[in-house]
């Protein structure tokens, strides 16, 4: 089965199928959807107008056995940051397009203008309509998800924008559906490309691969056994590996806490951004923690049974053998209140407002998933709100009531929530706005930990941790060489990390294959041997990632980014951070030597 | 006087512990003290460690302790998530080389 392109024109709602081109072989993910915005959009262009494209585009591995390959990409020109931008997510889309033979999915053009109806895109095999659902649009996401899987019974693979984006607010994210279709909270969330989807009068992208095939690797034997190799690894590994030991003890890490692991981890470090990044450590953290959520499980299945729907060990998508999701149980009933609760989310719309109440994080964040909200973005939001005196710090029933504000289309202040950080601290005359090119800075503080802060700063995404996730490397060293977090002198470790992730970002595996390619030389050969089975031919992963950010870059720069929006916000440079008591010293130049010579 | 926090399995080191709450542990000063032999003092190996902090920075073996430290021990199992960059820059495993940490 070759591989296509599915393109969609919202101007008169007509899709054309494309051969992959020869030259686009290798390129998948975010490979994929940053050739095509750079190739086909004008730099210049209005996010949310006729020029602007939402591309997506299933990893490489997509649908095939390699382990937790089963992420998707979305992207677009941002409407919050205005630079280039790529999503992605788990869930159940990426499997269905990678075995349906989809490549990628060009959007492009918007209805007329005076157009007021909604539309859906339905795929299946070698099929796609564009049909029209306003019954879809002005719905919380929960009812959407559970309506469509009664439209279409055969489970299909679920994306769309909420409330949010069909408001074209800049902070809405992209939703999947989860495996069960029991929460939309597989979400691409940053950047605002729910708004660029909705742009195009779109709620949601179904896709049903009945009659669809697992994709063939050119060379079957080879990527066969490195896929058994890297499932091996990942399963051995104390991070990665099973739930229980052979004692019934908690063994893999990721598997009973969610990367929400983090929360204790950064707090004890030191880094961990409080109260809208005023200090590095939460006193409470340990009541939002992913153990918190692990122990809050047990308790609802010791005291509800089989009717406790909670859960840690949980796969965001088919085929992930790591499974660090989980679904927060209602301590009252032991009914799901939200999945997942990751550590970015519970950080944000915790620590970072100084809310401890975990049955009230969860609740945040269900709201936001209803909404079609990015969890970071509100987060730092609503900690805007609170930074200004409208609402109190550690306040939860307050910030639960300004996040429904956002169902009245009319409130005011439920559309600065959905504006982001940036727009929301502005208005409310708010000095401290922790944001770079316009999207709120995630869960690591970047004064104590700095290489973090240089990714924050020269990614071509606007602040964005998993750009560049040097945490580890700077806390913990690699192969014994423990480099020192406060350093300032990370331009070197920050490309590297940020080169590597483009690569891992369209290869469709999760960052998290990390613990064991890191620990176990059979597990890294799985995973380059993989693609490169896939593919039939040997990729550089530095040089394929490099490729990848030098377009990026360059869109960028054609839409008028220079070396000055490659900075943290003022307030970093000179309020130290406690317990460390430092300060982001990293100088311009030593940022500005990230991307030097960097070309297209 | 040392303040220890404890996560993961190593809260079943103080009775009637929750993870929803601190669980802290404290234990007498003692001048000289390495992070590997307070670790002895707890009846812990190194191997039950993940990472492990001392006044928020990595813990190593060799580490003296201050008087007043706060000393954080995660198990085994509970490290920050690396992400997979590591590769490009780095180039290779931990496997083949001692550690400086444990």
């Amino acid at each position: 089965m070759t591989a296509k392109i599915l393109r969609i024109n919202m101007q008169n709602l007509t899709s054309t199928w494309e051969d992959l081109p020869e030259n686009y072989e290798t390129l998948a993910g975010r490979a994929f959807t940053s050739t095509i915005i750079s190739e086909e959009v004008e730099p210049t262009c209005h996010p949310l107008g006729p020029d602007n494209k939402f591309v997506i585009s299933p990893g490489l591995l997509a649908g095939t056995v390699a382990p937790s390959s089963g992420r998707l990409s979305v992207g677009g020109k941002s409407p919050l940051t205005g630079t280039i931008k790529e999503a992605n997510a788990g869930g159940l889309t990426a499997t269905k397009l990678g075995r349906l033979g989809i490549r990628g999915i060009i959007i492009e053009d918007k209805p007329p203008k005076d157009t007021k109806d909604w539309f859906s895109i339905v795929i299946t095999k070698d099929n796609c309509e564009v049909k029209k659902t306003n019954e879809y649009a002005n719905k919380g996401i929960y009812d959407l998800i559970t309506q469509i899987w009664k439209d279409y019974p055969n489970k299909p693979g679920i994306i769309g924008c909420g409330i949010a984006g069909q408001r074209l607010s800049p902070n809405s994210g992209v939703f999947g559906n989860n495996i069960e279709n029991t929460d939309p909270g597989r979400y691409a969330g940053r950047g605002g490309l729910g708004a660029v989807l909705a742009s195009k009068r779109i709620v949601v992208i179904i896709s049903d691969d009945s009659g669809g095939s697992t994709p063939k690797a050119q060379n079957k034997e080879k990527f066969k056994e490195a896929a058994k190799d890297l499932t091996e690894a990942l399963n051995a590994h104390p991070v990665t590996g099973k739930l229980k030991d052979e004692n019934g003890n908690a063994f893999g890490g990721l598997k009973n806490y969610g990367t929400n692991v983090l929360m204790n981890i950064l707090n004890e470090a030191g880094g961990l951004p409080t109260k809208n990044f005023s200090r590095g450590r939460f006193e409470q953290a340990a009541k939002i923690s992913g153990e918190a959520v692990h122990e809050l499980v047990e308790e609802t299945k010791e005291k509800f049974g089989e009717a406790a729907e909670g859960k840690y060990g949980h796969p965001c998508h088919p085929g992930c053998v790591m499974a660090c999701s989980n679904v927060v149980p209602y301590a009252d009933s032991g009914k799901a209140h939200v999945s997942p609760l990751e550590y970015e989310s519970a950080w944000a719309l915790g620590a970072n407002c100084e809310i401890s109440d975990l049955y009230t994080v969860a609740e945040l964040n269900r709201l936001c998933n209803d909404l079609g909200l990015d969890t970071i973005e509100t987060g730092n939001t609503v900690a805007m709100f609170m930074e200004a005196g409208i609402i109190e710090f550690g306040d939860g029933e307050a910030a639960i009531n300004l996040l429904k504000e956002v169902y009245d289309e009319k409130s005011v202040s439920g559309r600065l929530i959905t504006s982001g950080a940036l727009i929301a601290g502005k208005a409310l005359g708010v000095s401290r706005i922790p944001v770079v090119k316009g999207q709120a800075l995630p869960a690591y503080d970047p004064r104590p930990i700095r290489g973090i802060g240089v990714t924050y700063a020269t990614s071509t995404m606007g602040a964005d941790h998993t750009s560049g996730y040097t945490i580890a490397a700077e806390i913990l060293g690699i192969k014994g060489e423990v480099t020192d977090p406060r350093d300032i002198e990370k331009s070197d470790l920050s490309r590297n990390f940020q080169a590597t992730t483009a690569y891992i970002d369209s290869s469709g595996y999760c960052v998290f294959i990390a613990f064991c390619i890191l620990d176990d030389e059979s597990g890294m050969g799985g995973m380059i041997e993989t693609v490169n089975a896939f593919l039939g031919k040997e990729i550089d992963i530095g040089e394929y990632g490099m490729a990848i950010l030098a377009k990026e870059r360059k869109f960028n720069k054609a839409a008028g980014f220079t070396k000055a929006d490659d900075r943290l916000p003022e307030f970093f440079y000179k309020e130290p951070l406690p317990p460390h008591n430092v300060t982001f010293d990293v100088k311009d130049e030593e940022l500005d030597k990230v991307f030097e010579g960097l070309t297209s | 006087m040392i303040e220890i926090h404890l996560y993961g399995n190593l809260r079943k080191l103080v009775a009637g512990s929750t993870c929803s709450e601190d669980t802290l542990l404290e234990k007498e000063y003692i001048e000289g003290e390495t992070f590997e032999e307070l670790i002895k003092r707890l009846d812990l190996k190194l191997s039950d460690l993940g990472d492990c902090f001392i006044d928020g920075t990595l813990a190593k073996k060799d580490h003296i302790i201050k008087d007043q430290a706060r000393v954080a021990l995660f198990p085994f199992n509970m490290v920050l998530l690396c992400g997979g960059q590591h590769l490009k820059g780095h180039g290779y495993t931990k496997k083949d080389i001692d550690v400086n940490y444990y």
